[in-house]
C-alpha cells in the first residue's frame, strides 16, 4: 500500500511537466484549429498576404503575363479570323466611312474656294487656258486643287546604289538606306523582267510617286505627292537634265575620287528652289 | 566615305546573323530567311578614316547563280560566308570566288567560316585544310567572336 502511494507520487513528480506541456499543446492546437476553420479568423491572417500579392501582380502584370496574353490573342485571332473580321468590320467600316467623308468634305471645300475664284482674274485665266488646251475647266481646277509637290530628291550611283547627294524635307530620313533600297528595287525589276534596254521609270504608292530619271552612271529619284500630270513630269525632266548638265558634270570633274558629293548636295539645295517653282 | 559591301554564301550559313551581330550587337536563334536583299549601314573608324559601310545582305541560294547579278555590281568589297558544319556550303568555294572576281575584278574578298561555336578545333582545322589555298576567318555570329575583326579587316583591304 505504502509502496503504491510512493509510486503514484513518483509518477506525478516525473510526468507533471509532460502533462502541462501536453495541455498547452492541446490548447494551441485548438486555437489553431479555430483559426483555420473559422473564416473570419483565417481572413484576418491571410488577407494582408493576398493583398500584397494582388498589388504585386497588378504592378508587374505586363511583365508577368504580357507574353502569354499576346500569344493567346495572336492564337485566338489566327484560329477565329472570321469572328474577328465580323467584330472588327463594323468598326473599321465606320472609320473608313468617316475618313472618306472627311476627305470628300475637304475636297468639296477646296472646290468651293476655286469656284469662288471663278469670276476673278485667276478664274478667267483658267477659262482661257482650258479653251486653248482643250481640257475642261473642271479638270484644270481639280489639278490645281491637288497640285503636285516634290518631297525628296536623291542622286544615286547606278551600280553600287551609293548616295551621291540628296535633298529632303524629312530630316530624320536615312537617305543612304533609301538610296540602297531604291537601287535594289530598280535592279530587281529590270533583271527579273529581263528588260535590257528598258528601265524602271516610276514607283507608285498611294499618294506618293517616285519618278526615276536614269543617266549613264547614276539615276535621280524624285519623290512627289499630288496629281502628277504629263506637263509636271516634263518640267521635272527638263530641270533634272539642266541639273545633270550643270551640277553633276562639275561634281565629277571636281571629285578626285569619284564625284564631289558636297557639290551635288549644294546644287540640289539650290535647284530644289527651282523644283518648288514647278508647282506654281 | 561610303563603301558598298556585299555578303554572299549559301542559305542558312549565318549571313544575316553576322550583319545583325556587327551592326546591332544582337543575335537571335530564330531563323528568318532573307528575301531578295536587306541593306544595313554602319560607320566604323579605320585609322584616320571614318568609313560608312552599306552592307547588302543578299539572299542565299544553293548556288550563287540565281541571285540577280546587279546586286553585286559596284561593290567595293565582299564577304563570302560558309558554315563550318555543312561541307556543301564550301564545296564550290573556288568556283564562286572566281565568278565574283570575274564580275568585279580586283574586289577584296573576306571569306568567313561561320558557326565557330558549333565546331571543335579538329573540325575547324580539317575545314581550313579542305578549302586551301583559300584562307578563311572563323567567326561566330552567336558569340560575336571575330565578327567585328572580320568586317574591319575587309574595310582595311578596301582602303588599301
Amino acid at each position: 500500500m505504502g509502496q503504491g502511494l510512493g509510486f503514484q507520487q513518483l509518477r506525478k513528480i516525473l510526468l507533471e511537466q509532460d502533462w502541462e506541456e501536453r495541455k498547452e499543446l492541446a490548447q494551441k492546437l485548438e486555437q489553431l484549429d479555430g483559426e483555420l476553420n473559422t473564416r473570419e479568423k483565417l481572413e484576418e491572417r491571410v488577407n494582408p498576404i493576398l493583398e500584397d500579392q494582388q498589388a504585386r501582380i497588378q504592378r508587374d502584370f505586363p511583365v508577368l503575363f504580357g507574353p502569354q496574353i499576346t500569344e493567346s490573342i495572336k492564337k485566338q485571332i489566327k484560329e477565329s479570323q472570321d469572328e474577328v473580321v465580323e467584330v472588327l468590320y463594323p468598326i473599321i467600316g465606320r472609320m473608313i466611312k468617316k475618313y472618306v467623308a472627311n476627305e470628300i468634305q475637304m475636297l468639296s471645300d477646296k472646290i468651293d474656294a476655286q469656284m469662288e475664284l471663278a469670276m476673278s482674274w485667276e478664274g478667267w485665266k483658267i477659262r482661257i487656258k482650258a479653251w486653248f488646251s482643250g481640257s475642261s475647266q473642271k479638270e484644270l481646277m481639280l489639278s490645281q486643287t491637288i497640285e503636285p509637290k516634290i518631297d525628296e530628291i536623291h542622286v544615286i550611283e547606278k551600280n553600287s546604289g551609293l548616295l551621291l547627294g540628296s535633298y529632303t524635307k524629312k530630316p530624320d530620313l536615312d537617305s543612304d538606306m533609301v538610296a540602297g533600297m531604291l537601287t535594289a528595287i530598280k535592279s530587281f525589276v529590270e533583271e527579273a523582267f529581263q528588260t535590257d534596254a528598258q528601265e524602271l521609270e516610276s514607283i507608285d504608292y498611294q499618294n506618293h510617286k517616285i519618278i526615276i530619271k536614269s543617266f549613264h552612271s547614276f539615276f535621280i529619284a524624285v519623290v512627289c505627292t499630288g496629281t502628277i500630270n504629263a506637263s509636271f513630269k516634263d518640267k521635272i525632266d527638263n530641270e533634272l537634265l539642266n541639273f545633270s548638265q550643270k551640277v553633276l558634270k562639275k561634281a565629277k570633274v571636281a571629285g578626285a575620287d569619284g564625284v564631289d558629293e558636297e557639290l551635288i548636295t549644294e546644287g540640289l539645295e539650290e535647284y530644289f528652289q527651282n523644283f518648288e517653282d514647278l508647282n506654281e | 566615305m561610303n563603301k558598298k559591301i556585299i555578303l554572299l554564301g549559301h542559305y542558312g550559313v549565318g549571313k544575316s546573323s553576322l550583319v545583325r551581330r556587327f551592326v546591332h550587337s544582337q543575335f537571335s536563334e530564330e531563323y528568318i530567311t532573307t528575301i531578295g536583299v536587306k541593306i544595313d549601314k554602319k560607320t566604323i573608324q579605320v585609322g584616320d578614316t571614318s568609313l560608312t559601310l552599306l552592307i547588302w545582305d543578299i539572299a542565299g541560294e544553293n548556288g550563287q547563280q540565281k541571285i540577280p547579278q546587279s546586286y553585286r555590281l559596284g561593290a567595293h568589297g565582299a564577304i563570302y560566308v560558309f558554315d563550318l558544319s555543312r561541307p556543301a556550303t564550301y564545296a564550290n568555294l573556288e568556283k564562286e570566288i572566281l565568278a565574283l572576281q570575274e564580275l568585279i575584278p580586283g574586289i577584296p574578298i573576306q571569306i568567313l567560316a561561320n558557326k565557330l561555336d558549333l565546331s571543335s578545333e579538329k573540325q575547324i582545322a580539317e575545314v581550313m585544310e579542305a578549302i586551301r589555298p583559300y584562307q578563311a576567318k572563323a567567326t561566330s555570329a552567336k558569340t560575336g567572336e571575330h565578327v567585328d575583326d572580320a568586317f574591319e579587316l575587309l574595310a582595311r583591304k578596301i582602303l588599301e
